[in-house]
């Protein structure tokens, strides 16, 4: 018998058109590709100040012979420091591999086949994705000025919309919901579904009416906020996030938690992290800073430009943004190209140390004549 | 949309069971959607194809045979020991030959070739597969009424219904009959049953009664990236904001999907300026003689992180400058010759559009006499009257390398590269036959 296996006869539908996701090149390889010596990566909103300096003093100390042990398996101390920080009980936090694994546990716990989530369509895309491929319907409301349309979210909900994610500030747009808005859309969501807001760059706005997601837990009990530490506390290579709910809704998604999957060196070095205010003020003018600098250059060089709250901007250019990317590596700055984030021909700029923001600056002006 | 079904039947390779095979397959192919005389066309082909395994096959081998559904067509796949099987009868220039019992044999093969629409030969592992498709059927357009093309001054773009692709499929065949377009739009209820298959989308640009004003297609059959068709604009030449809300739609749509990029080989007129990169012009012929160079076009959809791509060294300055130009970071491998064995014969598939004069061969196997066969190839295209002759070769599968010296000999000139057009990179080579014209 001539046997012939093919694995897609094993596969559901959804994932049989489901593609998977091909991360980036490490920069060695790509800067060999590209023909570059020095390398800006201005692609990921990292924090070019890097960790707050408790954290890299973990980091510097960190015996190698603890690697051989299993870190906590639930982020014990971690989630008791949060507490402390936020005023919760430490049975309210959820710590995960990158807010990227929190996500999934939220959409296991909640969703079963034939349920959906409803989240916007130029956002963050691992929501969709996530849903995508565990067989759910995302849908997807297109954004108004730039920002989450509440209406056409609550008009997209049914009764078997489990889950409702918001992304505040929004990467890419920098747009945010003010309290008011927060606050009347989950009175009309008024408990028919689990209402996220990643909240990844929550410690980059400096505007007056952002609201504290985890200030609102107490009277929106369905509300769940993600936090991160890949951005402002600059641990991005060591993967660690974290979720944030009312007891009743944690207790839940913690039976979908994968336990151990937050090594220790990214437990202790979080843990050094709470709350580094030194560390955020200093972020923050360097931040500032960064979109005086590139505002005032964008306009110059007359592109038009989306800047709102995070440390990132989007440009529109004249071409492709996959074609910017490839002319821009090749002068030694990498860049977000947004077209998988829905934004044709915009690119999302980190802002980052001035050294990289004026490489950039003096790249654009090179490949646009 | 409609689910794929595949059904499946293995045989021993003994004449006996010839009926079973033939009658699994003619029945299996009008079950899934093929008429009569197309259903008998793949059945015949079975006939020749089975009838040639069991005189070549050692005793008890077996034979799978799959037939599977498309919105459009039935293909019927042949998975069997390889030992001994003469691909060389499935080149466009076989001959029938009766002078031997093999030649005999081999003319069954031949026969099969030129029943069904296309063919495909792989390799998977030690056997091979062959794949014969026939597509259904469709009458053409000619005599049904064209929409009329208004300009609309407020329009909004949507997904059509299947109603609505024939309609747009009938005005692109009459607004924009200058254009050079797939050979599909000849047929709208074949790009309808696309459609609903999910295998090809599209978007509309209409106004609040229903004009149709543009339209654009989109397909996934490039195995990396994204072929799109338009955008069509009906009433003008050009309407730069209606062709960004089509382009728009459609890269929304497929921006999260997994392809690569989005090819455009046929836009001729009407691309907004800042969405595509040119990659090179095609040349082709007109019924009355005339020449016209196609821009073929291009953007990632995805940041290129860079590929490894097989070439051969006579192909070196060109692929240089292509990846100059582009700014594509590829890491070249060079293929050698190094007394290894070949197959005893190359082997190549011709789509063919008849209408249009213009062909795209495609390499299938590569063996002995390649630069031969491509020769062969060329004098009976042209004597069949095809002006514009292509050659696909796909930069990731480094066999297809090969042919470039026999390529290069026989007047065929590189004329562009199509990122992720292939598996990997697609060179795409033209013969030089217009420079007759």
């Amino acid at each position: 018998m001539i046997s012939f296996f093919s694995p897609k006869k094993l596969l559901p539908r959804y994932i049989q058109t489901f593609e998977a996701y091909v991360p980036s090149r490490p920069d060695p390889e790509l800067m060999k590709r590209y023909g570059c010596s020095r390398l800006f990566r201005l692609n990921n909103n990292e924090n070019a100040l890097g960790p707050p300096p408790e954290a890299r003093e973990v980091l510097r100390r960190f015996p190698p012979k603890a690697a051989a042990l299993y870190p906590s398996g639930d982020a014990f101390y971690l989630r008791h420091a949060l507490a402390r920080q936020f005023n919760k009980d430490p049975e309210q936090f959820l710590v995960g591999n990158g807010a990227n694994e929190v996500i999934a546990f939220v959409i296991k716990a909640f969703c079963e086949q034939g349920d959906n989530i409803v989240t916007a369509d130029k956002t963050f895309a691992v929501y969709e994705w996530v849903a995508r491929f565990s067989g759910l319907e995302a849908r997807l409301t297109p954004l108004r000025d730039f920002a989450f349309d509440d209406q056409a979210m609550l008009a997209r909900m049914d009764e078997r919309s489990k889950i409702v994610f918001l992304c505040n500030p929004n990467n890419p747009t920098g747009t945010y919901w003010d309290r008011t808005r927060l606050c009347g859309f989950l009175d009309r969501v008024d408990g028919r579904a689990v209402v996220v807001m990643d909240e990844a760059y929550a410690e980059f706005v400096e505007a007056r009416d952002y609201p504290d997601g985890m200030s609102l837990m107490e009277t929106y009990p369905n509300l769940v906020v993600f936090r991160t530490f890949s951005k402002m506390y600059g641990l991005a290579g060591l993967r660690i996030g974290y979720l944030v709910g009312s007891s009743e809704v944690v207790n839940v998604i913690r039976r979908t938690c994968i336990v151990y999957s937050v090594n220790r060196l990214a437990q202790e070095a979080a843990l050094a992290s709470v709350p580094a205010m030194d560390h955020i003020l200093a972020t923050r003018q360097m931040v500032r800073e960064g979109k005086v600098y590139l505002h005032r250059e964008l306009k110059a060089l007359g592109l038009p430009f989306i800047s709102g709250e995070g440390n990132f901007l989007m440009v529109r250019l004249p071409f492709s943004d996959t074609l910017a990317y490839r002319k821009l590596m090749t002068r030694g700055v990498m860049v977000r190209t947004m077209t998988t984030f829905r934004f044709p021909n915009y690119i999302r700029i980190t802002i980052s140390s001035m050294e990289a923001m004026e490489a950039l600056i003096t790249a654009l002006r090179r490949i646009l004549t | 949309m409609e689910p794929r079904l595949t059904v499946q039947l293995t045989l021993k390779a003994y004449d006996v069971l010839l009926p079973v095979a033939t009658g699994f397959v003619e029945k299996t192919a009008l079950t899934l959607g093929l008429g009569k005389k197309e259903a008998l066309a793949l059945a015949l082909a079975t006939e020749e194809v089975f009838l040639y395994l069991c005189h070549i096959s050692a005793p008890e081998t077996e034979v799978e045979i799959r037939c599977r559904s498309s919105a459009y067509c039935t293909a019927t796949d042949f998975i069997f020991e390889a030992a001994g099987f003469q691909m060389k009868a499935f080149n466009l220039t076989a001959i029938p030959s009766f002078e031997d019992e093999a030649s005999i044999q081999e003319t069954g093969l031949l026969i099969a070739s030129r029943v069904v629409d296309r063919f495909n030969l792989h390799y998977v592992g030690k056997r091979l597969l062959l794949t014969f498709v026939k597509d259904k059927a469709y009458p053409e357009t000619a005599g049904l009424d064209v929409p009329v093309s208004v300009p609309l001054s407020r329009f909004f773009i949507r997904r059509p219904d299947v109603e609505e692709v024939k309609a747009a499929v009938r005005m692109i065949r009459h607004y924009c009959r200058d254009r050079f377009n797939p050979p599909e739009i000849d047929f709208p209820g074949k790009v309808a049953d696309i459609f609903a298959s999910g295998e090809l989308d599209a978007a509309l640009a209409m106004d609040s009664v229903g004009h149709i004003g543009g339209a654009l297609f989109w397909s996934r059959d490039v195995p990396e990236g994204v072929e799109c068709f338009g955008p069509y604009i009906f009433h003008s030449e050009s309407d730069p904001e209606m062709a960004i809300g089509l382009l728009d739609r459609c890269i929304e749509e497929i921006a999260r999907s997994g392809a690569v990029g989005l090819i455009n080989r046929y836009s001729g007129t009407g691309l907004p300026p800042g969405y595509f990169e040119p990659l090179g012009v095609l040349t082709f012929s007109r019924g009355d003689g005339t020449r016209v160079d196609v821009e073929a076009s291009y953007r990632h959809l995805r940041e290129d992180k860079g590929i490894v791509v097989w070439a051969h060294p006579d192909l070196d300055p060109f692929l240089e400058s292509q990846y100059k130009k582009c700014i594509l970071p590829r890491e070249i491998q060079w293929v050698t010759v190094e007394g290894e064995k070949k197959f005893s014969s190359s082997v190549l598939s011709a789509e063919m559009n008849r209408f249009g004069h213009w062909v795209v061969l495609r390499p299938l196997v590569y063996g002995e006499h390649a630069a031969t066969a491509l020769a062969d190839h060329v004098r009976l295209l042209e004597k069949e009257g095809f002006s514009s002759i292509f050659f696909e070769m796909d930069l990731k599968n480094a066999w297809q390398a090969h042919f470039t010296p026999g390529l290069l000999k026989n007047a065929f000139e590189p004329r562009l590269v199509i990122p992720y057009g292939g598996k990997g990179d697609l060179v795409v080579f033209q013969h030089r036959t217009h420079d007759k014209a």
